[in-house]
């Protein structure tokens, strides 16, 4: 299987001006591509420390990075961004959607930054993924006017817009009702399924982590993760 | 461009503390810095022009405050008497205007007389466009010599006569146009140096002695008003100050070069040091309150900055999104403020005020691009301290997950 992320992080280090916390010591991880791993563990011991270093949003950390054959340390922030939108989807919690844009405007928040690299996107595309979605009578509404399974589903669409190589979700369920909840992680799979995605999710249902390929668990303080084979 | 219009559409303009805030701040920090700047520059011209007062030997005439003028005690033969007596010991500029006449122009305009003598016109003379200088050795009967501004000259050129019946001789005269002043000619107020008296509209007469001779007790005794003696000094002056209470009743006061110039620094620069301080500290002010007002705003855009980082925007585009952002609302103020501005100068025109109708690129004079040249240097450096600001603040909590949790 390819391999596209060789992550070796020695330390991540947040300073403020009364304390000092290291996480992520010594840690390192390999993910072939379409695979499926789940990250758990308790709050606070940097699972969503490690999704922003997958996803290229944190180089402020001591380590190497190669993703799809590439080393991200050298990058520039221009080429990280168009990283993050063409290679990378974020499905997020229901609440990261703009209040002040449509459902609609919100989906297609990364067309616009696709730019001259731009992957061919047909109109045809965009519904196809509403469609498998379900959330085409909501395009017109604000996020403030729809219930939290459509602001999920929404966050879901604009993530694999972009039809993504990695899908990154952080938390992607976690106030979502059991229907809804059962819903998203259907889709993500589904996109794993169809499209060979790679999919890393952060979560604290360990129902959902149980469903994953491998399941990577978090110990705070410790110096090296704590990661299990399923299979 | 795309990215720049969604961003400011559809983001920036929802937040009205971001969208008005920061027009409201800028656009009151243009306008004191446009009115401080035409007011220091319109002061410091006055005090260039009038820098010919400020000579050795040089006093100008200034009625006394506490002097009561009795136009019944008044008479023409005692204005007359201090002409003689200035005429025979005195070597003197006379000027006065103001005295508005109807002459038919091409735009309607009222006309204003000035009148001058040789001295002044060597002393503080107006420059030309086109034709020669006034000469003063006419006589009264023939065709008197004149300048005129340049809105008069089309229906006036250098050459033609213009006809006025004119209260100051009290007989109809015949003009010749002998030269005609550069675009918006003008004089500043010796007590008021930032404002001015333009001479577009105007038509300057030579004053000879004959001339004042034959002049009403009006133009005499303004005249009078600022007259300056030149080579003269303070004894000489005392006489006359006698002749004038002995014939007139009104107290003078001549002041020296010396005390002229003190008046000047001390009055004029001071005021110049005051509108720089305040409008200094004023600009300090709100340019903190922009600061402060923009960085209230991107708290509240946080998470939508970081949705839009986190699919595609990057730190290098936001900065320039940001300084477009900035230089609209201060394109959008500087274009206010000249509309403002040149609006107030076509009013003269509709007013038909002849002494501040002005020439101009899109209506506005050589001291209102001046001045809004000073607008855009300080909204540049207003906009840098906000923009780096901003991103200092963003940047200060980096784009991550954590944000939109």
């Amino acid at each position: 299987m390819t391999k596209i992320i060789d992550l070796s992080v020695k330390e991540k280090i947040y300073k403020s001006k009364k304390s000092k916390l290291s996480i992520l010591n010594n840690f390192s991880l390999e993910v072939a591509a379409g695979e499926k791993i789940a990250i758990v563990g308790e709050s606070g011991v940097g699972k969503s420390s490690l999704l922003n270093i997958i996803g290229l949003i944190d180089r402020d950390y001591n380590g190497e990075y190669t993703l799809l054959g590439s080393a991200t340390n050298n990058l520039h922030t221009s080429e990280l961004a168009q990283w993050r939108n063409q290679k990378i989807g974020f499905v997020l919690q229901e609440s990261a959607l703009i209040n002040s844009l449509t459902i609609e405007d919100n989906i297609k928040l990364p067309l616009l930054y696709a730019g001259s690299g731009k992957k061919e996107f047909k109109p045809e595309d965009f519904e196809s993924v509403i469609n498998a979605i379900g959330i085409k009578p909501i395009l017109k509404k604000k996020p403030l006017e729809c219930s939290g399974g459509e602001k999920a589903r929404a966050v879901f669409a604009r993530g694999i817009i972009m039809k993504p190589q990695i899908i990154l979700a952080d938390e992607p369920t976690a106030s979502l009702d059991m229907e809804n909840r059962e819903r998203i992680v259907t889709l993500l799979f589904k996109m794993n399924r169809e499209f060979n995605t790679t999919i890393i999710t952060v979560t604290h249902d360990l129902e959902i982590a149980n469903r994953h390929d491998r399941v990577i668990h978090l110990e705070s303080n410790s110096k090296c993760f704590a990661g299990v084979m399923k299979q | 461009m795309k990215i720049f219009k969604f961003i400011v559409s559809k983001i920036f303009l929802r937040k009205a503390i971001l969208g008005i805030g920061v027009m409201l701040l800028l656009c009151m920090a243009n306008y004191i810095t446009f009115t401080a700047a035409r007011s220091i520059l319109s002061t410091f011209q006055g005090y260039q022009e009038t820098k010919y007062v400020n000579q050795e030997g040089v006093y100008i005439a200034n009625l006394d405050p506490d002097s009561h003028i009795d136009m019944n005690i008044i008479g023409e033969n005692g204005t007359q008497a201090v002409y003689d007596y200035l005429n025979s010991n005195f070597k003197y500029a006379f000027y006065t205007d103001g005295f508005i006449v109807s002459v038919p122009n091409s735009d309607d305009m009222e006309i204003s007389l000035g009148y001058m003598n040789e001295q002044y016109n060597r002393l503080n003379g107006f420059e030309l466009s086109q034709g020669t200088d006034l000469y003063f050795d006419y006589q009264l009967e023939g065709e008197i010599p004149v300048l005129i501004g340049k809105g008069l000259s089309k229906t006036y050129p250098v050459g033609s006569t213009i006809k006025i019946e004119e209260s100051v001789i009290g007989r109809p005269l015949t003009l010749q146009v002998q030269g005609v002043l550069k675009q918006n000619a003008y004089h500043s107020n010796y007590y008021a140096l930032n404002s001015k008296t333009y001479y577009n509209f105007s038509i300057l007469i030579p004053v000879n002695e004959e001339f004042i001779n034959h002049a009403s007790m009006d133009i005499q005794l303004n005249g009078l008003m600022d007259i300056t003696l030149l080579d003269t000094s303070k004894e000489e002056i005392a006489n006359l100050s006698e002749i004038i209470k002995d014939n007139l009743g009104l107290r003078f006061n001549f002041f020296s070069q010396k005390e002229n110039y003190d008046y000047f620094n001390e009055y004029y620069l001071h005021s110049l040091k005051i509108i720089f301080i305040t409008t200094f500290i004023l600009l300090i002010v709100i340019t903190c309150l922009s600061v402060w007002n923009a960085l209230v705003s991107v708290r509240l855009m946080l998470k939508d900055f970081t949705i839009n980082l986190l699919v595609g925007l990057s730190y290098s585009k936001l900065k320039r999104i940001f300084y477009g952002y900035f230089g609209m609302i201060a394109f959008i103020n500087v274009a206010l403020i000249s509309i403002f501005t040149a609006f107030n100068r076509y009013g003269c025109w509709l007013r038909k005020d002849a002494t501040f109708a002005t020439y101009g690129l899109f209506g506005l004079i050589g001291m209102d691009w001046l001045a809004l040249l000073s607008v855009v240097a300080s909204d540049i450096i207003i906009g840098i301290i906000i923009v780096e600001s901003m991103l200092w603040k963003i940047k200060k909590v980096p784009i991550s997950l954590g944000v939109l949790q």
